[in-house]
């Protein structure tokens, strides 16, 4: 199995790859993102869409851990990710306790809410679309908390997050190489899991959860564990942002914000895939900037664009682009395994 | 009283929409999130009748063919592809080429009709109804929708082509074996649940209005609806749809305007996971026999779903 088709099809690397082999995909997609401050040429704006554009990633990371992973849908990213932020930049602000507290804080509570959900979706055992539209329900609850608290969260003109500001976080650059530190962070455990016994019980979960109990995998277990991950991952994406930003929102995490963009982005780069959110969400952002002249007809083309993305490209771009890349390479290889028969 | 009038007239118009949605759900697993653009883009087009001098009557027959239109339109094109897929493959891709026929939908319109309302206004004084003083137009709404849900009652029970339509709902393979051809009952339904979606264009511009960026609400209003009814039910869909109405005016009339959302989906989530199967779904069906009828439907006789799996696994442990 080569490099490549591992990171199509999120397979793992047999050990004698070796450790550097199996992460070459995301030191390299890292130091791609990471050259776009030197190529922005001080330009704050394209910083700040990047900075975005690595948080969407994240995001993505986070959701392919969870439905790609396990298939567990779960629409509640931006919610996660709100319930980080606004715990951080509220129990900083109002009583000024340390960021070093309330950032694990923020983020150990979306974990346990996004752990919890999922529970309760194993426990009562519910289909896609049903644990969809549970989450759905919990991230619109949490949107019209954030809106009707007022007192406390400043409803829908927003909040400023006093903490973290003089610090480096507040530093264009050097905010962007924070968030995108986690997204390292996030890819690169990706992958782990992907090479280690929990990617080989995600991958039994997601094609036979039966086979994959009888073979002796905890499917209710890996089912939260993997929530609780993407959770983790979420709500400090969300986190991060809001105090490299300084301002917070309902609409920064709202279902249509968030989730809408990154479901566009992770089913367009390819699910489950290592790097099919990094794609997806390049694309998806080049997409919104590209299309941004166009004005209030934006929305249109970027919704035709999509539809015919989905249509010719239904499995996504990165096994796409993999497969063909298999095909045309299988004559040098001498006689090269069918992608679909190798793995 | 007043509360349970006023939640009924919600209620009945959440019906129509959770009805016209879990319909085509049933039938095919295609979970239409361009529900809600379909209605308000025959809404906005409707109005566009009323505002040229147009009979109200012809906004109306215009609202409803244009959804119908819609619909069937949307159907023949773009789920094409999707209908030849199968299984879990067939639920994802619908849901994403749902949402961009949405986000073309709601593009088209924000940009030609911006600030474009669609509302009937009803002349004459409000009516007594039990001592409660109720507008016209709400009246004529929830009268709308009453005789919408009872239309497509009497058609899928007492019509032979309302029984082929449960009959693939149930199992298609057996309809197919029947002499029932799916593709032609699709087409029935496919009209049936864009006619619906008129309705509730209709029924809405009666009782209040509707604005070119309602369509994402509705959406979504129309999934929880349809899932709170256990998906693919059209009874359940019916009956959730008024129970939410009522919670929604009770909640308002108690805890106030602002926290009357976070009630109606707490409400919402509660049921969902405590009847999976629908808020219909008692005497003696267990969930896990709608379960096993979905994943049988969606993924084909000659493979289970996870979900499917991971309930038997989770029943053997527990």
């Amino acid at each position: 199995m080569s490099l490549l088709d591992s990171a199509v099809t999120g397979a793992p690397l047999e050990r004698r790859e070796g450790l550097l082999r199996g992460y070459l995909p995301v030191v390299l997609a890292v130091l791609v993102l990471g050259l776009v401050p030197p190529l922005a040429g001080g330009s704050r704006y394209l910083v700040s869409v990047a900075t975005l554009l690595v948080v969407l990633v994240t995001y993505g990371v986070a959701f392919n851990v969870v439905f790609g992973g396990t298939g567990q849908l779960l629409l509640c990213i931006g919610a996660l990710a709100a319930v980080a932020a606004y715990t951080s930049a509220l129990l900083s602000g109002e009583l000024g306790w340390p960021l070093a507290i309330t950032l694990p804080l923020g983020v150990a509570l979306a974990t346990t809410g996004g752990a919890a959900l999922s529970w309760l979706a194993v426990r009562r055992r519910l289909d896609t679309i049903f644990v969809g539209v549970v989450t759905l329900t919990a991230s619109l609850v949490v949107h019209n908390l954030l809106l009707g608290r007022r007192e406390l969260t400043g409803g829908e003109t927003g909040l400023v997050v006093q903490a973290g500001s003089g610090t480096a976080l507040r530093d264009p650059v050097l905010g962007y190489y924070a968030v995108l530190a986690l997204l390292a962070v996030g890819l690169a455990g990706h992958r782990a899991i992907q090479r280690s016994a929990l990617g080989w019980a995600f991958r039994a979960i997601r094609d036979d959860a039966e086979a994959a109990a009888l073979a002796g995998i905890d499917v209710a277990r890996t089912k939260v564990l993997a929530a609780a991950v993407a959770s983790a991952l979420a709500g400090a994406a969300g986190s991060l942002y809001a105090h490299v930003e300084g301002f917070v929102s309902p609409t920064t995490f709202a279902f249509a914000t968030v989730d809408v963009r990154v479901i566009v982005a992770v089913a367009f780069g390819g699910l489950g895939t290592l790097l099919g959110p990094v794609v997806g969400g390049v694309v998806v952002t080049l997409l919104d900037e590209v299309l941004r002249p166009l004005g209030q007809l934006r929305l249109a083309v970027y919704g035709a664009v999509l539809l015919v993305l989905f249509l010719a490209v239904p499995r996504g771009a990165v096994p796409a682009v993999g497969w063909s890349w298999h095909r045309a390479t299988a004559r040098w290889r001498g006689r090269g395994t069918s992608p679909a028969g190798g793995r | 009283m007043a509360i349970v009038l006023d939640g009924s007239v919600l209620g009945l118009q959440l019906a129509v929409l959770g009805v016209g949605i879990s319909l085509v759900f049933g039938l095919s697993g295609v979970l239409d999130l361009a529900y809600g653009a379909k209605v308000v883009a025959a809404a906005i087009v409707g109005s566009l009748v009323l505002a040229g001098g147009g009979p109200v009557l012809l906004g109306v027959a215009v609202t409803v063919g244009l959804a119908v239109v819609l619909s069937l339109g949307i159907d023949r094109t773009v789920l094409a592809p999707v209908y030849r897929r199968h299984g879990e493959a067939r639920v994802v891709l619908s849901l994403l080429v749902t949402l961009a026929v949405a986000f073309v939908i709601d593009g088209v319109l924000v940009s030609r009709w911006p600030h474009a309302a669609f509302s009937l206004a009803v002349a004459g004084p409000p009516v007594d109804v039990l001592g409660v003083r109720m507008r016209g137009g709400s009246l004529l709404a929830a009268g709308l929708g009453l005789v919408a849900l009872a239309a497509t009652f009497l058609l899928l029970h007492t019509t032979r082509a309302g029984r082929a339509i449960r009959c693939v709902i149930q199992d298609e393979e057996g309809a197919q074996l029947c002499g029932i051809e799916p593709a032609r009952v699709r087409t029935v339904v496919v009209v049936l649940s864009g006619a619906l979606a008129g309705v509730v264009a209709v029924a809405q511009g009666l009782a209040s209005s509707v604005a070119v960026a309602d369509g994402f609400d509705l959406t979504i209003l129309a999934v929880v609806v349809a899932v709170v009814g256990g998906l693919g039910r059209v009874a359940g869909a019916a009956v959730a749809g008024v129970v939410l109405g009522l919670v929604h005016a009770l909640a308002t009339a108690t805890v106030g305007a602002s926290a009357t959302w976070v009630v109606l989906l707490l409400a919402a989530a509660v049921t969902i996971v405590l009847r999976p199967e629908g808020i219909l779904g008692l005497g003696g069906r267990a969930p896990r026999r709608h379960t096993a009828r979905w994943s049988r439907r969606i993924a084909g006789p000659d493979r289970t779903t996870d979900d499917d799996a991971a309930d038997r696994a989770g029943e053997g442990r527990g």
